[in-house]
């Protein structure tokens, strides 16, 4: 089974999040501190901090967690669509220090609409709340626009480990609605291998069904 | 020696199978060669027409129109001289005959290669060979005699997915006239040993075991004869086959997906061994217009440095280039491999030694923003081989499952976008102004000598290879040695200059002093004959001398 993961009531859901933000924002501080529960620490036993999986079991089910840290350097955007393809959520994180990365991230809010529309579960996280002092980016602008493009907002400190468990465990809840909303629709009649097979092909054509799906509010 | 047998039982009906629709086609044309030769009307029915319009002029006898066996009915110079029922008959038996001898040679060829396999599994043993030699003679005997056939052997409906080591062998020689035996042999090898361990995985199934391996067997049967079909088609099929497969054995096993995955593994390995030549880099894709390409493009930015990529490894520690020249080694290998999932294998461990590069220079686990830009230096280092081709195999015929959410699939995608960098990489990407950029791709510069004073400061912070720091030095050190040289030039050519002008005023002055005092020559003021040396030479003085008279 490809990206839904699932097959039946009590099979094992495999989802793959991916994580996009700007460079230094604590994409992989976040990750690292949810999966290994260590924070700048020098005795961190993983290898690499850029595919981490977490098993997860969220109401008698089983939840395979993938999660896909992306390059966040500018001059790799235009890869985006490479990673994110076939995944089932996307964490978009913003520095609450840093306007700019906020901007980033409302960047990449339109182009997984555009691609992916409403099958992606979004959450929008503003790190580094532990510098609440320094913060840039009003926390009203930013949970109303998550709620503008069916996003959910999230605060967390990754230092502090603030917020963490509650967003992963939060999004996992979503993804498996989604999913079990998907074999609904199967099962009531669509043929089942189109659709759980590979290759999410990127028609340019799509936006109009995004934007009208609800996410008309942002404009430029 | 247990489980052997039972393989071959199970294996047993698609040698069988095999063997019978292989002979057929090919008995059925020897047979009728030789009726054709003469220059006989194509169809009976016409040149049973042209005897009766012949009759008028030239007697036939009656005898020699019947069939030969004596049935009563006509009979036809098509078919030998025989009647239609008595012909097939005839040819029936013929082909039995054929269809026996073999059988019976296969499976000796088979035997012989088991018991040389069982006597020696690594080396390759000698008795073997033999017996395959003997093999290919016969082959290319079959091959003269049946030239017409030759064509036919290359088209799709010959490949009818053999299934055995023999059947295997058959194709490869079928395939293969120019490959010397042993490297044919090689590949045959391989997708023997492969069919072993699937046979041998799938004993532990047991019942299921055998249907799997059916439906696969019956798969690779399937695709020989699609193989006109393009690659995208060619990829449905085997995802298709994928999906159901799995669909089957999840209900078989009710759930239990990492048994479904297991075996769905070595169904991918066994399927794709088979299947890798005729799907791999297939002409009716331009993959291999690509592949060169990509291998310009690589070739061409062979200028491009760590530093402009931001790479953040540093080569000088030992260990970090040790991890460097592996991981370069392992993309390379990623070509050798047949199997969608042992390629994705060496991509990974490709992956691991990045990572470990990075751990040992940050001392923190690699992000995707330090892991990125050292892969993409990493391929472009490599410069591996058919890149393209191996990616698309990759995504064409992987199982989903794997390339779509696991760590393998990961690395994969991290691999794609490394080159669709490297494919759209411009002077911007690199922090690099245009013209630079297109300088460098032109090779009319290279960046060390467009800002030779930028290079010591960057040099030693930003890690560039000893060997480098090296040139450098030398370089110096050669511009210092050349000054100098040309001074000590300058010094001789005013030395020599000087020595010039010395002589000539040297000249000068005894010119000048000879003309101040001109030589003149006094004669002596002494009476000549005080010192006249010839005195006694002279005749005595003349005496006065007293005459009387």
């Amino acid at each position: 089974m490809a990206a839904g993961g699932a097959g039946g009531a009590s099979k094992t859901y495999s989802f793959k999040v991916v994580l996009l933000g700007e460079g230094c924002v604590g994409k992989t501080s976040l990750v690292l501190r949810y999966c290994e529960n260590k924070f700048n620490d020098k005795h961190i036993t993983t290898l690499q901090a850029s595919f981490l999986t977490k098993k997860l079991n969220i109401g008698g089910k089983r939840v395979n967690l993938a999660i896909w840290d992306t390059a966040g350097q500018e001059r790799f955007h235009a890869l985006g669509p490479i990673y994110y393809r076939d995944s089932n959520g996307a964490i978009l994180v913003y520095d609450v220090t840093d306007e700019d990365s906020f901007q980033k991230v409302k960047n990449w809010v339109k182009e997984l609409r555009k691609m992916l529309g409403n099958e992606i579960c979004l959450c929008i996280v503003g790190n580094k709340i532990d510098l609440e002092k320094e913060r840039n980016v009003s926390v009203q602008d930013a949970e109303e626009y998550a709620e503008s493009v069916g996003a959910k907002h999230y605060h967390t400190s990754a230092k502090l480990n603030k917020g963490i468990e509650e967003l992963f465990l939060d999004l996992c809840k979503r993804m498996m609605e989604t999913a079990q909303a998907d074999e609904r629709a199967k099962g009531n009649g669509a043929s089942q291998s189109s659709t759980s097979r590979r290759g999410v092909q990127i028609v340019d054509d799509e936006p109009q069904a995004a934007t009208a799906a609800g996410v008309g509010c942002c404009s430029g | 020696m247990q489980t052997f047998l039972s393989g071959q039982q199970l294996e047993g009906s698609g040698v069988c199978f095999f063997g019978l629709k292989a002979i057929l086609s090919s008995s059925t044309v020897s047979a009728l060669l030789p009726a054709r030769s003469p220059p006989a009307p194509s169809s009976p029915a016409s040149r049973e027409m042209s005897q009766k319009s012949e009759r008028r002029g030239i007697h036939v006898d009656q005898s020699e129109l019947l069939c030969k066996k004596g049935c009563g009915y006509y009979g036809n110079a098509a078919w030998q001289g025989l009647c239609s029922k008595c012909w097939r008959e005839e040819y029936q038996r013929a082909r039995q005959k054929q269809i026996q001898e073999d059988w019976a040679l296969a499976e000796k060829l088979q035997r012989e290669e088991e018991a040389a396999y069982a006597s020696s599994q690594g080396a390759q043993s000698q008795p073997s060979l033999t017996p395959f030699s003997k093999f290919e003679e016969k082959k290319t005997n079959e091959k003269t005699r049946k030239v017409t056939t030759v064509k036919k052997f290359f088209s799709p409906s010959s490949r009818t997915a053999p299934k055995k080591a023999l059947a295997a062998r058959l194709k490869d020689s079928h395939e293969g006239k120019t490959p010397s035996p042993s490297i044919s042999r090689q590949s045959s090898i391989e997708t023997d040993r492969v069919s072993r361990d699937f046979v041998d995985f799938l004993k532990t199934l047991q019942k299921p075991g055998r249907e799997i391996h059916k439906q696969s067997r019956a798969f690779i049967e399937g695709m020989a004869n699609k193989k006109d079909l393009g690659a995208d088609e060619l990829s449905e099929c085997v995802q298709d086959f994928y999906q159901n497969m799995s669909d089957r054995l999840m209900t078989h096993f009710k759930g239990s997906s990492e048994r479904v995955e297991r075996v769905m593994d070595q169904v991918e390995k066994y399927i794709m061994t088979r299947l890798y030549k005729n799907v791999f880099c297939p002409e009716t894709t331009d993959d291999e217009k690509k592949d060169l390409a990509t291998q310009h493009r690589i070739r061409a930015l062979h200028w491009v440095t760590i530093q402009m990529l931001c790479v953040p490894v540093d080569e000088e520690i030992p260990e970090v280039s040790d991890n460097v020249v592996k991981a370069i080694t392992d993309v390379i290998e990623m070509d050798s491999k047949r199997v969608p999932r042992d390629k994705l294998a060496c991509i990974t461990r490709c992956s691991k030694h990045i990572f470990n590069a990075i751990k040992i220079t940050k001392n923190e686990p690699a992000s995707a923003d330090d892991f990125l830009p050292t892969l993409i230096y990493i391929v472009l280092k490599a410069n591996p081989p058919r890149l393209q081709s191996n990616i698309q195999y990759i995504t064409r015929f992987c199982n989903p499952s794997r390339l779509m959410t696991g760590e393998d699939g990961y690395y994969f995608t991290n691999l794609c976008c490394a080159v669709a960098f490297i494919e759209k990489l411009d002077g911007q990407s690199l922090n690099l102004s245009t013209e630079d950029f297109e300088r460098y791709m032109s090779g009319q510069a290279s960046p060390r000598r467009q800002e030779p004073e930028a290079w010591p400061p960057e040099g030693p912070c930003g890690g560039s290879s000893p060997g480098l720091a090296q040139v450098y030095q030398n370089l110096e050190l050669l511009t210092g040695l050349e000054a100098r040289q040309e001074r000590v030039l300058e010094g001789a050519r005013s030395l020599e200059s000087d020595l010039i002008s010395w002589q000539e005023s040297v000249e000068r002055e005894v010119q000048q002093i000879l003309e101040k005092y001109p030589l003149e020559i006094r004669t002596p003021a002494s009476a000549i004959d005080s010192d006249n040396v010839e005195n006694d030479r002279l005749p005595p003085p003349l005496q006065p001398q007293v005459f009387a008279g």
